[in-house]
């Protein structure tokens, strides 16, 4: 069971207000919790300090092992378990194997990168998020702090940051899933 | 600095380079030797091959940017357009061995043969296209048509410059036009002279593959040098505002393309193999036989080495390891050219110097079983590299001073604000 907290966020209209506050909040010193956007937001990351995925390294690995999966296999049926001569090619055709290699490494890399993707979030057929406020996965932007536990003028300082910075909707909500 | 300047110490080097290739292009021409001629031609086919086939492939980048409105390569539009500056050059080279074909220079195609010709039922199939005249034809023809479209964008960007003004579009409309056209017709033409310049040196060979796979390693090589070029002109300071997300998308240029290439290598490989049909297999068993080692060594140049080094996101954005893979990877595709005109012009050769020996038995269908190591054919001996930095001096020389020549940056240019804020 997870605890509950408090989300102060703020709702931006346009991607570019956000991109900006957070400029500000960098300033200013304020702990983003988290930035809610229907899209990538070019030039966030950085701003928000965020580290290079490291999702393709699980790509990378995957890949490996496909690779060596289909090689292998093919190798052992071909040369070791069932040797057979086709169209006079050697018993061990090591190009006759590549494009099914390749296709294997892609599959592997793909799949595995999403089934990591999905264990690492937590995302399964029964998961249920809540979301903070409908229309962040339609046309709004939206900023959010932590503001559990956190005495009543910080919340404010937090309130007023967003006021200021043009936020058109500012809302405090209890989460627990976030 | 807005205003590249070429002078002083690069001058003087890339002339001392072009110096050092025709001394090594006379060495080879007059070493002596029964095949000394036909080391000097192919050496200068390949080379000329290679860099106006880097030119070409500039310009053709280039429409292919400007047709698909990108806007992310205008910073750097004046290093492709010097780049494509180079086809003038290249062509009149090539134009050399056109007339070589009538001349008699050299002997880099059976096909040229008449002698052989009128004994090979093959090749006379072939000779309605393989011939001197549509050699000549085609190369001035299509050449030229590039070289004129290519001076149209040129001179209409450098042109834009001084008449363009902000909000005025003509200028774009202008280079789209001509860009798209370009497309339009470098496609069939290019395929059309690399089989005339290049396959058929291979003359009974033929892949319908071959034009696709030149093609890829002119565009390996031409990223590769862009991004030299670029990193060399930021380092003396100039494009300021060519930001480092310009030089991670020639990075990606440079990996994916670098597959791309291994795609089509393999594709070509595999199918001849697979089929095993000996006039198909001739060209791969005479290179997997008898150039053993350049054989293997192109495909790791060309492709585990981009290919493993570029693969990862921040790799793509270090100025060294963009540097190191780029020289590999030219070096890489010039041994690539280097296998394909090579044995096919040593081929040739050798059955000429057969032909006019003492014996003309039935020994036009002797399959030769080994192939003995010739310096400047099996391997590129000091001639060969000599002659590669003469004609990469050359290639430089004609780059930077076209690049002389104008603004490094397109102030003009619709794009130019979206270039400057290119982000990945």
């Amino acid at each position: 069971m997870k605890t509950k907290k408090n989300i102060l966020f703020g709702l931006y209209d346009d991607e570019q207000d956000l991109l900006k506050a957070v400029k500000v909040s960098n300033e200013r010193g304020l702990k983003i919790m988290d930035v809610y956007s229907p899209f990538p937001i070019h030039g966030l990351d950085p701003l928000l300090g965020l580290k290079e995925s490291r999702l393709h390294i699980a790509g990378f690995i995957f890949g490996t092992l496909g690779a060596l999966t289909g090689f292998l296999f093919m190798s052992w049926v071909f040369k070791i378990d069932w040797p057979n001569v086709f169209g006079g090619k050697p018993l061990w055709p090591i190009p006759a194997f590549i494009p099914v290699t390749f296709e294997l490494t892609v599959l592997f890399a793909g799949v595995g990168m999403v089934v990591t993707y999905f264990i690492i979030n937590g995302l399964s057929m029964k998961a249920e998020t809540e979301v903070l406020h409908d229309r962040i996965s339609d046309d709004k932007f939206c900023i959010a702090f932590d503001v559990t536990g956190n005495a009543s003028d910080n919340a404010s300082t937090f309130e007023s940051f967003l006021n200021e910075t043009g936020a058109t909707y500012v809302e405090t909500k209890e989460m627990s899933d976030l | 600095m807005n205003q590249f300047t070429f002078e002083g110490k690069t001058k003087t080097m890339l002339l001392g380079g072009i110096v050092l290739g025709v001394v090594s292009m006379l060495l080879s021409y007059f070493m002596g030797g029964e095949i000394a001629n036909t080391r000097f031609w192919s050496n200068f086919l390949h080379n000329s091959l290679f860099f106006l086939g880097i030119a070409f492939m500039a310009m053709f980048a280039m429409s292919v940017w400007i047709t698909a409105w990108s806007g992310w390569f205008v910073m750097g539009k004046r290093v492709f357009e010097a780049i494509s500056m180079f086809t003038g050059v290249g062509l009149l080279l090539m134009l050399i061995i056109a007339i070589g074909n009538y001349a008699g220079f050299h002997h880099l195609y059976h096909w040229n043969d008449l002698e052989a010709v009128a004994h090979d039922k093959v090749l006379q199939g072939k000779s309605p296209f393989l011939n001197r005249n549509s050699y000549m034809i085609f190369t001035v023809l299509f050449g030229g048509m590039w070289w004129w479209m290519t001076m149209k964008i040129r001179k209409d960007s450098v042109d834009e410059d001084k008449n363009g003004r902000f909000g005025d579009f003509k200028h774009m409309f202008r280079q789209r036009t001509w860009a798209a056209a370009f497309l339009a017709i470098s496609g069939y033409t290019s395929a059309i002279v690399i089989w005339l310049w290049l396959m058929s040196v291979d003359a009974h060979w033929y892949s319908t593959l071959y034009a696709w796979y030149v093609g890829a390693s002119w565009w390996v090589t031409m990223i590769a040098f862009s991004i030299l070029i670029i990193i060399y002109l930021k380092s003396k300071g100039g494009l300021p505002n060519l930001n480092e997300d310009v030089i991670h998308d020639l990075g990606k240029f440079l990996f994916g393309f670098s597959i791309f290439w291994t795609y089509l290598w393999f594709s070509q490989y595999m199918l001849i193999w697979y089929g095993n049909v000996g006039e198909e297999t001739s060209y791969f068993w005479t290179r997997a036989h008898g150039y053993k080692f350049l054989f293997r060594l192109i495909l790791v140049l060309n492709f585990p080495l981009p290919f493993l080094v570029l693969m990862k996101n921040s790799n793509k954005r270090k100025m060294g390891t963009l540097i190191f893979t780029s020289i590999v990877v030219i070096i890489g595709h010039w041994l690539d050219f280097f296998l394909m005109v090579k044995p096919g012009v040593r081929q040739t050769a050798e059955h000429l110097l057969h032909a006019s020996g003492e014996h003309e038995a039935a020994g036009h269908e002797v399959v030769e079983h080994t192939i003995p190591f010739l310096s400047g054919f099996s391997l590129p001996g000091f001639l060969e590299i000599g002659t590669f930095i003469g004609f990469l001096s050359l290639f430089l020389y004609v780059v930077f001073a076209s690049l002389a020549k104008a603004d490094l940056e397109p102030s003009h240019d619709p794009f130019i604000e979206e270039a400057k804020h290119h982000h990945v």
